[in-house]
């Protein structure tokens, strides 16, 4: 009986570290993946790899991840010991007290904490980015070292130090020569947590971030939507790296014991292999911040920050323009109109931001933006007709048109006929043929222009019962149709024919019919949003020179073919949009890719803060609908 | 010696400025209504009443913390007899055990959530052995048990550890007492190891309960947009919607929630110490 337990445990051992472990392998695999799949594997290609030591971003993000977590260990290890000492020897009020304290960020959900920190510095006008983060992580590492130390604190004896002194130690050395190495193990405990603590963190990093700053976890998290294996390849760098560090940790130790079977070397143990590490993670951010020597460019040594889109631009144009600039790039992305305008609002400095035609005429009526300098600009004769001088910008003086497009249906051709959509429009989101096989888009606006087309009324309807109406429909929608809720998942899933419908971006839609032929987009007779995303410079910008240049070479024609062939939204450049979709243009025959015009029912939307307040909540309460239906 | 607590007092300013101010700040947001100055402001429940008066926000409220205890029995029901073999195991392959179940928690928890999304979506590597076992169909990834099982991915190590520890800690020669005084292993499972090993389960529970209530890029992740959580919420007002008083109301709700949650295992700790020796 005693055997069979034995072998229970060993099979759920074995059980257990294949869960622990098999999406770890899952993901080292895939990253050798010669396709952009997750699911099948084409071949062995290092391609991943390859982008991912060309992207700066990703590069980036794994130097601000180690090197962040490298000095908030060292500080909070330093400062969390000496004040653990110094606690310890404090009033018992004052170490209560301050244990409290110390228990609040563990305590605490994370999501609070990092809403704290967030609220802090925004309060003290703090301006947000690598400090803020490095402040942060120090600060909630700090009581884990001091959890970590205390106990061996406590278990001396409390006359050591004053021994120490007695045989005429000065307090310092008291410090470091007696208490110090007694407390060792604590320490170096204390530091091993701090730094899984700060290397693992997101949700805090998340909120107390900025200026496009990012580490491994955020750049993860606003990545995932698409399918991206440079994901995979960044993450298997990662666990080599940790693997390294954890193996000198470990192994090392168990080998040099094994050799000399003294306790004399405990002391070395963890230093020996603790300063390798350290040594080496020194040299590869070395490695990684020693960028190749350039000659001089007209913005050489500069940076422009953009707040753009997840992906929005094309592969090469970011390098190509920092290539013939000097100047780097740092891109920051956003998935939707309002999350950009908080950050601006709360002071946020960026270069170029791409809003949408509603958000611009908003940030241009509350001041957030300066007038474009035509003298610097060259693009006004390149733009298509159609995006040139619209409603919320008359006179372009603002804005240079990026993208535009429209909202439509992809459908499944092999699942829903084109009759039926004729004839239902975007009643088919409430058809229960389709039920639990339909893509919404997690857009307050488009969500609630679906509805309102749908019921026949404006997209920019000031009545509040047409509202209510348009809110039923979308609630009907959610409790009985089971869609998901998704924004970019929508394009990689789709491709794959996924689901029979979805609401979508007509260039979402383009890139879409692009990888799969069974797919047709529709545009419904009772009208649609005719949306552009247009180049706009704040008025906090620190470099708006950069930015005109910036603006000037998205919209020539090499950067706007570069972006629009790649990403499929249509092109504000004339030419380009021609090409693309003409003989031997990637998207010959795309009906989504050209815009419709000529619908007296499409609309562009007007920016109405009332409107969008009640908008905003409507939607928030249609997605808690839609989760507690589920 | 006394002169060493000083070297507190750098330490004591920092922890009020960035551990005391920031909880101090989202009560006052979450009394606050948006557009007042630090100097004139009007006190308001208004964001406190607005949540409590809407079913909505309290299914969310109870399904996070429904999934949360789902997530904390199941970590707990495989992590004790998980971490029961290893402490009965030799010293060098506890020490290996512990080390492979501590690995991927070193490798960032987004990764590792990022990884399920390859395994789980449809034609993935899950579905083809589920197929093949003909338990084939039905969605996997954007489901609440995606959600839930990436929680205790996440999770687990945690419970482990936790409770590997105070195994280990347990003085072996109990056992052996134990069984001299003639229980059974069972009972000296119930009546010796399971008791001593209560500090540890208490404190496994705390660190997997605590992070999956709040837990808000699992969910987003794994749920897709449809399975919201109380961290989603607040992530949503703070983000997208820009509702920061209401946003730090719910923050305030969910932390006062968690203090007496955590209250109250402590207190059921203290009973159970208590009960069993005069520490």
């Amino acid at each position: 009986m005693k055997k069979e337990k034995r072998t229970a445990g060993k099979l759920l051992m074995i059980l257990m570290i294949v869960f622990f472990y098999l999406p770890i392998l899952y993901m080292i695999v895939f990253s050798f993946n010669e396709g952009k799949s997750l699911t099948t594997f084409t071949g062995f290609s290092l391609r991943w790899y390859r982008h991912m030591l060309e992207s700066d971003d990703m590069m980036g993000a794994l130097y601000t991840t180690f090197s962040i977590a490298l000095l908030a260990t060292f500080l909070s290890t330093m400062v969390g010991t000496v004040s653990a000492i110094g606690l310890s020897k404090s009033r018992k009020l004052v170490r209560d007290l301050m244990h409290q304290v110390d228990n609040l960020p563990m305590m605490n959900p994370e999501i609070v904490t990092a809403i704290g920190f967030m609220l802090l510095f925004i309060t003290f006008r703090v301006e947000k980015g690598y400090m803020t983060m490095l402040l942060a992580h120090i600060a909630f590492c700090i009581p884990y070292v001091i959890l970590s130390v205390m106990p061996k604190i406590r278990s001396l004896d409390p006359n050591l130090a004053d021994a120490a002194m007695d045989l005429g130690a000065t307090p310092w050395q008291a410090l470091i020569k007696v208490i110090v190495p007694q407390i060792m193990p604590g320490i170096v405990s204390g530091a091993l947590i701090a730094f899984t603590m700060s290397v693992d963190d997101f949700i805090i990093s998340y909120f107390v971030t900025g200026g496009g700053v990012k580490n491994l976890s955020i750049m993860v998290y606003t990545m995932s939507k698409r399918v991206n294996p440079s994901i995979n390849a960044i993450s298997t760098l990662m666990i080599v790296i940790i693997t390294i560090v954890l193996v000198l940790i470990n192994v090392v130790p168990l080998f040099v014991a094994k050799r000399q079977k003294k306790a004399e070397i405990r002391k070395r143990k963890v230093l020996v292999p603790a300063a390798l590490v350290c040594a080496g993670a020194a040299g590869l951010f070395v490695f990684f911040q020693m960028g190749g020597t350039k000659e001089a460019r007209p913005f050489e040594g500069e940076t422009l920050h953009i707040y753009n889109w997840g992906e929005y631009t094309g592969e090469n144009i970011l390098a190509d323009f920092e290539e013939s600039t000097g100047a780097k790039v740092v891109m920051e992305n956003y998935d939707s109109n309002e999350q950009m305008y908080i950050k601006v609002v709360n002071g946020e400095s960026y270069d170029i931001l791409v809003p949408s035609d509603y958000m611009i005429q908003r940030l241009i009526e509350e001041g957030y933006l300066q007038k474009l300098d035509p003298s610097r600009l060259d693009c006004m004769d390149k733009l298509a007709d159609a995006v040139k001088g619209l409603p919320y910008d008359p006179e372009n003086e603002y804005s240079i048109p990026y993208f535009w497009g429209t909202v439509g249906i992809v459908y499944d051709k092999n699942k829903v006929k084109l009759e039926e959509l004729e004839r239902e429009g975007y009643d088919i989101f409430l058809d229960e043929k389709y039920r639990g096989d339909i893509y919404l888009y997690d857009s307050e606006r488009d969500s609630f222009m679906m509805a309102l087309k749908a019921l026949g009324y404006s997209m920019n309807t000031e009545n509040q019962d047409e509202l209510n109406e348009a809110y039923e429909w979308l609630v009907t929608c959610v409790q009985t149709m089971k869609p998901e809720i998704v924004t970019d998942e929508i394009i990689d899933n789709m491709a794959q024919g996924r689901k029979a419908l979805g609401l979508i971006y007509s260039g979402d839609a383009t890139y879409v019919m692009s990888e799969n032929e069974d797919m047709g987009f529709y545009l419904p007779e009772m009208g649609t949003n005719l949306w552009s995303d247009a180049m706009v410079i704040p008025k906090n910008a620190k470099n708006p020179e950069l930015a005109h240049a910036f603006i000037n070479f998205v919209c020539d024609y090499d950067g706007a073919y570069d972006n629009s062939s790649y990403v499929g939204y249509t092109s504000a450049n004339r030419e380009v949009m021609e090409d693309l979709s003409g003989e031997g243009g990637d998207f010959e025959g795309i009906d989504a890719y050209i815009p419709r015009t000529g619908n007296e029912l499409d609309e562009v939307f007007v920016y109405n803060e009332k409107i969008r307040k009640v908008i905003s909540n409507l939607w928030s309460r249609v997605k808690i609908a839609a989760s507690n239906a589920s | 010696m006394k002169r060493f607590s000083q070297l507190a007092i750098p330490y004591i300013i920092w922890a009020v400025i960035m551990l005391v101010l920031p909880m101090a700040l989202i009560a006052l947001y979450s009394i606050t209504q948006p557009g007042n100055s630090i100097i004139s402001f009007s006190v308001t429940l208004d964001h406190y009443i607005k949540f409590f008066t809407d079913a909505d926000f309290l299914i969310v409220l109870w399904r996070s913390l429904w999934i949360a205890l789902k997530t904390t029995i199941i970590c707990l029901l495989i992590g004790y007899p998980a971490a029961y073999y290893i402490s009965r195991c030799e010293e060098r392959k506890q020490n290996l055990l512990v080390l492979c179940i501590t690995v991927p928690m070193w490798i960032n928890m987004l990764v590792r959530t990022y990884a399920w999304i390859g395994l789980l979506s449809e034609g993935g590597l899950v579905q083809r052995v589920l197929g093949f076992f003909g338990l084939g169909g039905g969605e996997l990834l954007y489901t609440e048990g995606a959600v839930l099982l990436g929680m205790v991915y996440n999770f687990l190590p945690f419970m482990i550890l936790q409770i590997n520890t105070a195994l280990c800690k347990m003085d072996h020669s109990l056992l052996e007492a134990s069984a001299d005084l003639g229980a059974n292993p069972i009972q000296t499972f119930r009546r010796v190891t399971l008791p001593l090993s209560i500090p540890g389960v208490i404190n496994g529970i705390t660190l997997v309960f605590l992070p999956a209530v709040s837990s808000f890029f699992i969910p987003k992740l794994l749920g897709g947009g449809k399975y919201f959580l109380i961290g989603n919420v607040i992530e949503n007002q703070f983000i997208t919607v820009g509702e920061w008083n209401f946003g730090s109301a719910i923050s305030m709700i969910m932390a006062v929630i968690m203090m007496l949650l955590m209250m109250c295992v402590h207190r059921a700790e203290l009973r159970n110490q208590g009960g069993k020796e005069e520490e």
